[in-house]
């Protein structure tokens, strides 16, 4: 697939060195809205940038809507746990937004312990002419008040602000990794490790818990919850994964606390692959519900996953992400990469799906065609309006001229969070601290 | 014998990762340390059922014995992550010796060591709690360092275990 590119660089540190990143400004987040005119990403030190695509305008045919910055606030702090003496990252682990009902907009921002609605709202206005204060806000003597006026409203430069209108608070004790809206855009539910609950938008000091694994005894805990999301338009069925590779699916009708789920899905392990480390591989780091609400989408480590919805004992399509990792399992298990959370997402009309990989890497499948292609987001081999040239890594053997070898990867370059546009050919791919808009080549 | 090495490595490996994990910025994630406690558990039940008498795994913390062939260079990595953590002494109750280990004292010693963080860590879940900071841990940030540290790319060799044995007997081969 031939893409434009249209680069944003985002880079708050102090040194301009591109070669430098600080820590906290790694990209933790990437999520469009529901018509794909904002995107949002979260980073690692607390802050949310919102991306507003540009209206296109016919002078301009080339310049296709284009993201700039539209907002920019810190969203989380860091926060000191005095009672567990732990200190709570101010990490920004998922944004979700809320399908928009009037003219702001509203996101849900998490941490690992407390769960943000953010308002984002635009102001191109402001009263002047206050009878008791002056313009620049002091109070006026009311001596020297001697006529009445009516305030008047005054265009002044457009202003976006973002407020925090509800705060969810101590519900989790464990690190929550998943928020998801329900198509009841009335409620939403938070995971952590063990736990997911249930919360209403309107009610910050209460949430029902819906799920529950933790062990009486923590000496008998085999696994937890890795993700977990609504089903897209059905509000009482949604699923979680686990770090068994397993997925359940859970109808909030038949109890109230879904411990005992509607379907259970697991592949049956292939034991030729066994090793030190198949418990790992086989942890779901994401699931994903299509848009058709048919099909699952689970990763893996090494693999991505499609599960038909109505078939629980294998999946329907098995992808191969880097099948060449899978004899350097060892190494990465010293170096921490084998913990790394890769997430999945599907193109808006479930015929495509893309997950990251090492060196910057990032992958999509055509589940018809059965095509897959290798894309680079990197800065050398992304000038603006190019076309993205696929890679490939050469897994032994001959290295052809532009084939990678395996050892050359540079795996502390991942690709952990992209997103798709929800109705166009609209990328966004967040390598470290940068992000990478791709579009569709226009004709 | 090659299994029993790299199996002690793994088990160096995961012990200094889960050791490391107290003092990260965020506090203990569950999920990590799970994982890592996994491996460590099939770690163990390989390193415990390779029938191996008189494997020298000493690293810095024993002097050589004479007529001792060293151990590979997995051990001393491996044996280095050991002495470098401050762990609580060694109760000398050791559930589990290695099948077969030599009687030589300092070699039990050494085997007992790594028995003993076996048997704390690996054996239950709970071991890994026990080991929850205390105040004043915070600050520490970013990976473990030393000898868990790998480059990138490194080839730690493991190929799929022979089809025949035993599941829980899955070793990594070492080069």
């Amino acid at each position: 697939m031939e893409e434009d590119i249209d680069t944003r660089k985002i880079n708050n540190s102090f040194l301009r060195d591109h070669s430098y990143a600080t820590e906290a400004d790694i990209i933790s987040t990437v999520e469009f809205n529901h018509t794909g005119e904002l995107l949002a990403t979260g980073d690692k030190g607390g802050r949310v940038v919102i991306f507003q695509r540009e209206q296109e305008s016919k002078n301009q045919v080339h310049r296709r809507g284009e993201y700039n910055v539209y907002s920019t606030f810190q969203s989380h702090e860091p926060e000191f746990d005095y009672l567990k003496s732990l200190e709570i990252e101010e990490k920004i682990n998922k944004i979700r937004w809320l399908p928009q009902q009037n003219a702001a907009y509203f996101l849900l921002s998490t941490n690992d312990k407390t769960v943000k609605l953010w308002k984002v709202s635009e102001r191109d206005k402001r009263p002047e002419g206050y009878n008791l204060k002056d313009e620049e806000g002091r109070l006026r003597d009311p001596a020297t008040i001697t006529t009445l006026r009516v305030p008047v409203l005054r265009p002044m430069d457009l202003m976006v602000e973002a407020t925090p209108r509800r705060v969810f608070a101590n519900a989790h004790t464990y690190h929550i990794n998943s928020i998801s809206v329900n198509s009841d855009y009335e409620t939403y539910m938070s995971a952590d490790d063990l736990r997911i609950n249930l919360w209403n938008f309107e009610i910050t000091n209460q949430s029902f818990n819906i799920v529950d694994i933790k062990p009486a005894n923590m000496e008998e805990l085999t696994e937890v919850i890795t993700a977990a999301e609504f089903h897209p338009h059905h509000c009482n069925t949604f699923v979680y994964s686990s770090s068994k590779g397993t997925i359940r699916l859970c109808d909030m009708r038949a109890s109230a606390l879904c411990d005992r789920h509607t379907k259970f899905f697991e592949e049956p392990e292939d034991p030729s692959n066994r090793s030190f480390f198949s418990e790992i591989i086989s942890s779901i780091s994401d699931v994903k519900f299509s848009h058709s609400g048919r099909y699952i989408m689970t990763r893996d480590y090494l693999t991505v996953k499609v599960w038909d919805l109505n078939m629980e004992n294998r999946p329907m399509e098995t992808y191969q992400v880097h099948d060449y990792l899978r004899s350097k399992l060892c190494s990465l298990y010293e170096n921490d990469c084998i913990f790394d959370k890769f997430e999945c997402v599907w193109n808006g009309s479930d015929s495509v799906i893309m997950t990251g990989s090492y060196n910057n890497f990032f992958r999509m499948f055509d589940r018809n065609t059965k095509r897959d292609v290798t894309l680079e987001a990197s800065r050398e081999n992304s000038k603006p309006r190019a076309i993205l040239k696929p890679r490939k890594v050469c897994v032994g053997g001959k290295r052809r001229k532009d084939e990678i070898s395996v050892d050359s990867l540079d795996f502390s370059k991942k690709i952990l969070h992209t997103a798709w546009h929800p109705s166009e050919n609209i990328i966004a791919v967040a390598a470290t601290n940068n992000l990478y808009i791709f579009q569709d080549k226009v004709n | 014998m090659e299994f029993k090495l790299e199996a002690h490595r793994i088990v160096s490996i995961s012990l200094g990762k889960i050791y490391n994990s107290r003092g990260q910025r965020g506090g203990i994630k569950l999920h990590k340390n799970l994982l890592v406690s996994l491996v460590l558990r099939s770690a163990r039940q390989v390193y415990l059922s390779d029938p191996c008498p008189g494997l020298y795994l000493a690293g810095s913390p024993a002097p050589p014995q004479p007529g001792e062939p060293a151990a590979g260079g997995g051990g001393p990595a491996g044996c280095q992550a050991l002495g470098a953590s401050p762990l609580k002494k060694p109760r000398r109750h050791l559930e589990e010796q290695p099948a077969g280990a030599a009687a030589e004292e300092e070699e039990e010693m050494e085997t007992g060591n790594v028995a003993n963080l076996i048997s704390i860590f690996g054996s239950s879940f709970s071991g890994l709690l026990r080991k929850s900071p205390g105040g004043g841990r915070e600050e520490a940030e970013g990976e473990e360092s030393g000898p868990e540290a790998a480059e990138p790319g490194q080839i730690c060799c493991d190929k799929a275990v022979l089809r025949d044995m035993n599941p829980w007997s899955t070793a990594i081969v070492a080069f």
